[in-house]
């Protein structure tokens, strides 16, 4: 029965790993597109790019519902160790969504979908821009509900929801921008002059916000890690710690990027053009970004399987 | 020149509070035994009329659950505990003198399953 066990643990790592990173890239698009594209500029590149933003919202959540769907099956045979041919009957299945918390915000984040799918149809009208938006933090802010931080009594337990919101609306800013910023490149090269003013002034303005995003992931990280590892040794000695250490490295190397991005391409891109004779450096923040989203893509895998471990803390 | 010290800077505004946050305390995550009532291994005069148990965590009503044998191993507790919370209890049916068993078996709402169990005297 073990394998079964395993089968299971897997298949629940994999799933979570998908549906958060979709949704964090739905989330995210529609962030950057608020607070980086939007605000910049109203012409009609703003309004291209915020169509094709859309489009990838539309695809992110496709991917999100069909995930999520998954997952509440999968989630019942990991909570009842049985297989899933054993785990998909209508009575283990609706005693999950109508009596756990689980099936509780499963249920609240349906309903947040199909809000967002709508939005996302009638997207030209700005009403429905800005519901979308509330309504895709509303999606990726309630998976913190899900995990160890909505499973906790008492005031310490407040603050590390509070925390872990902010840390999944953060992670989800940056991968949902870094995929926002790869495609913002991919239309400018298809673009004129008017193109690249607006990608510079977009560029700039998502440094900002990947300075922020950082900034909340690291602090709200160090709170999570205190939470729920405890110590450095817990750290070096459980898989729960080693897991967290690994996606510590790729935050590293993901920030190294960032800031290769940040304080050295997009200065330059800003000088290519003013000036016809300088080398545009679309192309490496572009395959920057690229390795930055593959970078976040691993770390979200681990967070799939960190979620089916017993924290660090209580595995000594 | 002053770009050194300004890194230094920023390095311990880093690392000092991982460093401290890492290094102290200790934080619950996920459903353990926090308390009972009776309490654990202790010596009642006359058997309970119900026993509570307190998790660290949040629990799943539906996936929780709790049984009261008595020395002989028959069950005396009157079936399905009562969860609220992180709190489950059970009430008992009225039994005599021996060393009853508590088995806890939770499921906390993060999905974490944990269980356990401990004794109580009652009278001598």
């Amino acid at each position: 029965m073990d394998w079964q066990v395993d089968r299971v643990n897997g298949a629940l790592g994999i799933v979570r790993a998908i549906h958060f990173s979709a949704t964090a890239v739905v989330a995210g698009t529609l962030i950057f597109r608020a607070v980086v594209t939007e605000p910049a500029s109203h012409s009609a590149e703003a309004i291209a790019f915020g169509k094709q933003a859309s489009r990838v919202a539309a695809v992110g959540l496709a991917i999100a519902v069909v995930s999520g769907a998954i997952w509440l099956p999968v989630q019942a045979a990991n909570i009842t160790d049985r297989p899933f041919e054993e785990a998909m009957t209508t009575d283990l299945l609706s005693t999950v969504v109508a009596e756990t918390q689980f099936g509780l915000i499963l249920e609240i984040r349906i309903v947040l979908a199909i809000i967002l799918a709508v939005c996302l149809a009638y997207d030209h009208l700005a009403t429905m821009r800005r519901v979308g938006l509330l309504s895709a933090l509303g999606l990726v802010a309630a998976i913190a509900w899900t995990g160890h931080a909505g499973a906790g009594v008492g005031d310490l337990a407040m603050l590390h929801l509070a925390v872990d919101v902010l840390h999944i609306i953060a992670a989800a800013a940056w991968l949902g921008g870094l995929v926002s910023l790869v495609l913002l490149f991919t239309m400018v090269r298809c673009g004129d002059y008017a193109w690249k003013s607006f990608a510079t002034e977009a560029t700039n303005r998502f440094s900002n916000l990947g300075i922020a995003a950082v900034g909340t992931l690291f602090f709200t990280g160090i709170v999570n890690a205190r939470i729920l590892v405890g110590s450095v040794h817990a750290l070096i000695t459980t898989e729960y710690g080693r897991l967290l250490a690994l996606k510590l490295a790729l935050f590293a190397g993901m920030v190294a990027f960032a800031a290769i991005n940040r304080f050295w391409l997009t200065p330059r891109l800003l000088l290519s053009k003013e000036s016809a004779t300088q080398s545009n450096p679309v192309g490496q923040i572009t395959r920057n970004s690229l390795i930055e989203i593959v970078l976040g893509l691993a770390i979200y895998g681990i967070v799939g399987v960190l979620g089916t471990l017993h924290p660090a803390i209580h595995s000594l | 020149m002053s770009k050194e010290p300004t890194m230094r800077r920023a390095i311990f505004a880093c690392v000092i509070p991982l460093l401290l946050l890492l290094g102290i305390g200790e934080a619950a995550a996920h459903a353990l035994l926090d308390r009972a009532e009776p309490r654990v291994g202790n010596t009642v005069a006359t058997a309970p009329s119900e026993v509570t148990l307190w998790f660290t965590q949040k629990l799943e009503a539906a996936f929780s659950s709790m049984t009261v044998t008595d020395s002989a191993g028959q069950r005396v507790d009157t079936g399905k505990a009562r969860v609220s919370g992180s709190q489950m209890s059970v009430s008992l049916r009225g039994g005599g003198a021996g060393i009853y068993r508590v088995n806890w078996r939770v499921l906390s709402v993060d999905a974490h399953r944990t269980e356990g169990n401990f004794t109580v005297q009652v009278g001598r």
